[in-house]
């Protein structure tokens, strides 16, 4: 068992909250239950719908403020959930007799088909945040309109079109000695399945998957260039925020007896996000606080003239929202958490330590013989009418520095993007130890032995050291002790043991510099690329780098993608020249020093060749 | 100042929208569901004004077994979920002896269950596209079966055999559509076209260019909507109302008659079974007492004014009839046929838990208002007597539809 | 089920086909001039508004109003686009420039202000009201009459498109508007006023927005929800239209806009519906860079 002695207090916060991650879900469902079991018959009945639109909430908030995705889409989820219940339930009531709960199964079982489509073509096609909220706002258009002109009878179920499906029948279970077909007892069964959904998908979100999210909402290349296969786990949210609110849309059919082509409607499907921002995006509680509060004020406005508004005022709530309060009801409550807690944040120390490279010597494995690990042989791409990769042929070691040079437009990031597989090329092979890569993911290329660090530091900023570092230890080796024990050995070569619980945006700019390192070292990558290391760095931080790029080349090849040249000069290793695309010339960099064609490419006074 | 705005002082100053919490012992409660905002808000209004007129009269007779009727409403908004939510309150908070309201096919089947499972009676009172069987559910609206028959007879006579659909893509249209076939089957009329219309569509050039494809001598049009009320704009301005005859159901049962300029207007055929212009003597009443109520008629009063009206009225009349306002008595009463006298002529109640009918046939006229053609009496809803007797079996609780 | 297919054999000859193009050409023609104000200040703007239905609508009651005022109806038109320049101005002014760069919250801040327009009309305006109907007059191909109004639509649709592009390419305002949009940084550090920009870019969407409602008023009537109708459709013309946002827009109305609407005429007009949304996620998903994003152009 690791032991935690930095950062004490905020370590032991951590471990605490990690621990009772289920009390948060426990004592709302227990002060929901009190209220359930005291109030009217009447309020209970409209608590329940209340409740309902908070789970339903929930599961936008489990794809938005979690997965980073405006999925426009959740009530298309709940409402096939919705119908299937209504389906399920009328055919087999005669049969089950008592509980339905396997109509609201069914409910959340269509909804994962029905998101695990629609995720797979979204996200397997790699699209933007922009294209996946319009992809999904479209399917809701669909289902209104198709809905509409839809009858059909499956057993005894009617699908009515435009009539809906009347007539279905509520849950039948015993809760807590109440029975479900009363108000209360409905309640309380709906409340009962809210809560073991929310508690199942909290405890999923926990690390390590729940951390993958998290790295995925705030930058996804860099979560990809991990080693992880962000397509697989965006649709996994995906697909558990559409079970969640296909049950939701079960729950809604059983409180409502009837269910109609109206659920799909634009403007319903408009309103979820309102109760999320009202709540809180990211909170996870906050959509139930969101649909509790909008309910409420329904309710209060009542069905007379005031409530007749109610569209006029939502419109008005969703412009100050976005405008002043953009964090909602959990964003104040934080900021009030966070006045009190100040005091829990590990000082911020002035003085760094220096990292200590020679533990690299314990931390990886120095290769036996030097051979080739990577090589690309005629590598070509073209953009539109462009040449940015000129049939390129290459080698790369296992260890020592490459250096990769040329001017701007010259192709240097086209062939570093072709090589970790960001790009994929027209024509020509790369082979990574003895295999053909060149139609593999990043994700993938990392799994094997890649690692990759860009220009701009990327790491985590929302994320600790902590929990930045674990994010990549864990991603090959996918054992959490071992992962902590590989954090707390990179954190001790970086320097950044005494900063574990420390933000990532708190650290000083070389700092963030090296917790990237150490995310890739963390890996034990076989080869490193790095594009434009020295970018931004003070001539200390770059003898540092240059000190480090030297040890590190004793265990892993090194490739240097550069421009300044005192940086390559300093590294003493073979470069490689790019000119538009194509390989020009390779040698020491004194070799090419003296070549005066170089000098001419740089200056531009390159003829033809 | 517009509908809206009139009907909201006429809210605050009716004061019904209250929820009764503390009530006078001697009244007897009954529900309201209207969408009193929201795009179906044209309907409602007039719909709860009637009801409330209704009452109003009922009380001035002398109530119902002794009591005064008390009128607890909630705007359902037009949205589906509303009449849910809000049947359920004036069911287990408000207690109501009885429920009016709805207007979409979809607002009638939220509450349809609900009034089954709790054995309250609700009146719906619109046109609609038929079937309903729910010993619970009445309704005193005029059906296809009512509107089409005697329209097609007389359009054939009129303009020829060949008829064109132009109708909704749900419920309401495809089964009226239905009826069409029916019907032109029966008289000998040729169906050339049909095309059904998403509730959205505005732009109409695909439909108008089949049916000039189509050379039909009719065209039976049910637009749904403000927005495929422009059918008959777009439909006029083509130059197609010279040469072929334009005949609904619907048409003026919303005051699409106002909205649609007068040069379109002028020549549409409607049946329903009231119009404002209907010329009988309860219907000069009725608009008498309506306009020393609320003032000068400034928006034609629709049909389902004059169904919530009849609803109302037969409600209170078998309830006295009964003795009592429990809701198995007076469908019992209803059920044995209750006949009125209403502002559209004599109706009666059926073992269907529909109405038989007065049935208008009207034409548009230059100035937003129509003329009476010709009445057809005592139209009976066949295809609803033909499948639902609740007399014989009162469990049934169902749509039927044709061909299902 | 197949339209028209009933009962009569159908010939297509010569003048079904033409009619069938002047049908088609009218109903992309109508969703072109309410997209206009969208693209406008989609593309240069990077904002989305999701009100644009409820800013025709806007548009369609005022020249509504007027004409029945007496005013005639182009002056009306010009009365529409007016009013919806300044009420845009006003909207940018208080809400929208505080959320540059926020694509989302505009999105969700629009879709507000949406909500609150379309309560609102109710409230002022009820669920109807009596229109100003068609001008008299009809274009005829062989056995067929189509309203001549639409014809002069389809004129205005693309006199109108051109003018935008125009004005956008040519003009000073236009180009400072372009750059504004590329590169904001650079374009302030050499004296654009990009804040004014803005603002005038959303003033005049929204004026091309009341100029649409207005001119299609005749057509349509003017209730609260008639900006519904086109909404769905301008917004995914607009968004699959990649980065030549005029072009873009066009082609993507008049390809998917045209298939649908054949569909439409083949089948039923939902199916021609869930035609255009289908092939709008085929195009979102198989070319994300937009359906102009190969092009080289200016707009």
């Amino acid at each position: 068992m690791v032991s935690f002695n930095s950062g004490g207090e905020a370590g032991k916060k951590m471990k605490i909250s990690a621990s009772f991650w289920w009390l948060y879900p426990s004592v709302f469902f227990l002060l929901a239950l009190i209220f359930a079991l005291t109030t009217s018959q009447y309020l209970a009945y409209l608590a329940t719908s209340w409740a309902v639109f908070g789970l339903l909430a929930f599961s936008l908030d489990i794809i938005w403020g979690k997965g980073g995705d405006l999925s426009l889409g959740q009530t298309v989820f709940f409402g096939v959930g919705a119908y299937t219940y209504g389906i399920v339930a009328i055919n087999l009531a005669p049969v089950l007799g008592n509980s339905l709960l396997l109509a609201v199964l069914f409910g959340g079982l269509s909804g994962v088909l029905v998101s695990g489509i629609i995720g797979y073509f979204i996200y397997y096609g790699r699209l933007g945040p922009l294209q996946t909220t319009i992809i999904t706002y479209t399917m809701v258009l669909i289902m209104a309109t198709v809905a509409i002109s839809t009858s059909f009878e499956l057993g005894s179920a009617r699908v009515g079109g435009a009539n809906g499906m009347t007539g279905i029948p509520p849950l039948t279970i015993d809760i807590l000695g109440f029975n479900s077909l009363t108000r209360h007892g409905a309640l309380v069964a709906t409340l009962t399945i809210i809560f073991i959904v929310t508690l199942v998908v909290v405890a999923v979100l926990k690390k390590p998957f729940g951390l993958v999210i998290d790295g995925i909402r705030q930058d996804v290349l860099k979560t990809e260039l991990l080693g992880y296969d962000v397509r697989k786990y965006r649709l996994a949210l995906f697909t558990i925020a559409g079970c969640v609110a296909g049950v939701a849309g079960g729950l809604y059919s059983s409180w409502a007896a009837y269910v109609s082509p109206s659920i799909f409607a634009v403007t319903q499907a408009l309103l979820i996000p309102i109760y999320v921002l009202v709540g809180g995006r990211g909170s996870l509680y906050g959509g139930f606080l969101g649909a509790l509060f909008i309910g409420w004020l329904t309710f209060w406005l009542g069905g007379g003239v005031a409530g007749g508004q109610t569209t006029l005022i939502l419109g008005a709530i969703l412009i100050l929202l976005v405008l002043f309060v953009p964090k909602g009801a959990s964003g104040l409550i934080n900021s009030i958490i966070g006045k009190t807690m100040r005091k829990t944040h590990a000082p911020i120390n002035e003085e760094s330590i220096a990292p200590d490279l020679e533990k690299l010597n314990y931390f990886l494995e120095e290769p036996e013989e030097k051979k080739v690990i990577l090589e690309t042989k005629g590598l070509n791409k073209k953009f539109g009418g462009v040449v940015a990769t000129d049939n390129v042929n290459m080698s790369f070691y296992n260890k020592g520095i490459h250096c990769l040079i040329g001017p701007n437009g010259a192709g240097k990031s086209t062939y570093l993007n072709t090589c970790i597989g960001v790009i994929k090329p027209d024509s020509g092979y790369i082979v990574f130890k003895d295999e053909k890569i060149e139609k593999l993911e990043p994700c993938q290329r990392v799994q094997l032995g890649m690692g990759i660090k860009l220009q701009v530091a990327k790491v985590l900023e929302e994320k600790t050291v902590w929990d930045n570092l674990w994010l990549s230890s864990y991603s090959k080796i996918k054992n959490k002790e071992e992962a902590n024990d590989i954090v707390m050995s990179v954190s001790d070569i970086i320097g950044l043991r005494h900063k574990l619980y420390v933000n990532a945006e708190e650290l000083s700019h070389g700092e963030q510099q090296w917790l990237d390192i150490g995310m890739v070292l963390s890996l034990k990558p076989e080869i490193i690329f790095l594009d434009e290391p020295a970018a931004g760095m003070t001539k200390i931080e770059r003898d540092r780098t240059v000190n480090i790029l030297h040890i590190l080349s004793k265990f892993v090849g090194v490739v240097v993608v550069e421009h300044d040249m005192d940086f390559i000069r300093a590294l003493e290793s073979p470069v490689t020249v790019l000119h538009q695309g194509a390989v020009f010339t390779s040698g020491s960099i004194e070799e090419l020093r003296q070549n005066p064609e170089v000098l001419d490419i740089y200056l531009g006074r390159q003829k033809d060749a | 100042m517009k509908t809206s705005i009139k009907a909201l002082t006429t809210a605050i100053a009716i004061s019904s929208a209250v929820p009764g919490m503390l009530l006078a012992e001697d009244t007897v409660k009954i529900g309201a569901l209207h969408d009193l905002t929201g795009s179906f808000n044209i309907y409602g209004i007039q719909q709860s004004e009637a009801l409330k007129l209704a009452v109003k009269k009922v009380n001035e007779d002398g109530g119902v077994n002794g009591e005064k009727v008390e009128v607890i409403e909630y705007d359902t908004q037009s949205d589906d979920a509303r009449y849910t939510q809000y049947a359920n309150t004036l069911i287990i908070r408000d207690q109501v002896a009885a429920m009016f309201g709805g207007l979409a096919s979809s607002s009638r089947e939220a509450v349809r269950p609900v009034a089954h499972q709790n054995e309250t009676i609700y009146f719906y009172s619109a046109l609609y596209e038929g079937g309903v069987c729910d010993k619970y559910t009445f309704l005193t609206g005029v059906t296809p079966s009512q509107q089409l028959g005697v329209m097609l007879k007389w359009a054939k006579e009129e303009y020829g055999d060949k008829v064109y659909v132009v109708a909704p893509d749900y419920n309401f249209g495809t089964i009226s559509a239905h009826w069409v076939n029916e019907y032109a089957e029966e008289y000998g009329l040729e169906v050339v076209g049909e095309d059904f219309l998403p509730v959205s569509q505005s732009d109409f050039s695909s439909t108008l260019q089949q049916i000039q494809t189509s050379e039909p001598d009719f065209v039976v049009a049910l637009p749904v909507g403000s927005r495929q009320t422009s059918f008959y704009e777009q439909f006029s301005a083509a130059g197609l109302k010279d040469r072929i005859g334009i005949i609904s159901t619907n048409y003026g049962s919303g005051n699409q008659q106002v909205v649609v300029s007068a040069n379109a207007g002028e020549g549409i055929v409607a049946s329903q079974n009231y119009f404002q212009v209907v010329d009988t003597e309860s219907n000069s009443e009725f608009l008498e007492m309506w306009e020393a109520e609320y003032g000068e008629i400034s928006d034609p009063i629709i049909s389902e004014a004059n169904d919530t009206w009849n609803a109302v009225m037969l409600w209170a009349e078998a309830a006295n009839s009964a003795g009592s306002s429990e809701s198995d008595a007076v469908i019992d009463q209803l059920l044995n046929g209750v006949e009125l006298d209403s502002p559209e002529g004599k109706i009666k109640s059926l073992p269907s838990n529909h109405l038989m009918h007065q049935v208008y046939l009207v034409e548009g006229d230059s100035n937003h208002s129509f003329n009476v053609i010709t009445k057809y009496e005592d139209v009976m809803p066949e295809y609803e007597q033909s499948v639902c007797n609740l007399l014989e079996d009162p469990s049934v609780s169902r749509q039927f539809s044709p061909g299902s | 089920m197949i339209k028209g297919e009933n009962k009569k054999e159908q010939s297509m000859d010569f003048a079904q086909i033409t009619f069938t193009g002047l049908t088609t050409l009218s109903s992309i023609s109508i969703l072109l001039i309410a997209t206009l104000g969208l693209a406008v200040i989609f593309g240069m703007m990077g904002v989305i508004n999701l009100a644009h239905g409820e800013f025709i609508m806007l548009g369609a009651f005022v020249t509504l109003f007027s004409t029945q005022a007496g005013v005639p109806f182009v002056l009306s038109l010009g009365l529409s686009f007016v009013a919806l320049a300044i009420y845009g101005a006003v909207i940018e002014y208080i809400i929208i420039r505080h959320l540059y760069g926020r694509l989302f919250d505009t999105l969700l801040a629009t879709w507000g202000i949406g909500l609150v327009m379309y309560q609102g009309a109710i409230l002022l305006f009820g669920s109807y009201t009596s229109g100003i109907g068609l001008p008299a007059g009809t274009i005829g191909i062989g056995k067929y009459t189509m309203s001549s109004y639409f014809g002069i639509l389809i004129l205005v649709s693309v006199i109108l498109t051109a003018t935008v592009y125009l004005i956008f390419v040519k003009t000073k305002y236009g180009v400072m508007s372009r750059a504004a949009i590329q590169n904001p940084q650079m374009a302030g550090s050499i004296g654009i006023p990009t804040k004014k920009i803005n603002t005038i870019t959303f003033s005049f969407g929204s004026g091309l927005a009341g100029l649409a409602g207005g001119l299609l008023v005749p057509a349509f009537p003017a209730t609260p929800d008639m900006g519904v109708a086109f909404v769905s459709k301008a917004f995914l013309a607009v968004v699959t239209a990649g980065p030549m946002i005029i072009s873009g827009a066009v082609t993507t109305l008049i390809g998917v806009g045209g298939v649908s609407s054949i569909s439409g005429i083949i089948f039923t007009s939902v199916i021609g519906d869930v035609v255009f949304f289908t092939i709008t996620i085929l195009i979102l998903r198989f070319f994300p860079t937009g359906v102009s994003g190969g092009w080289h152009g200016k707009l």
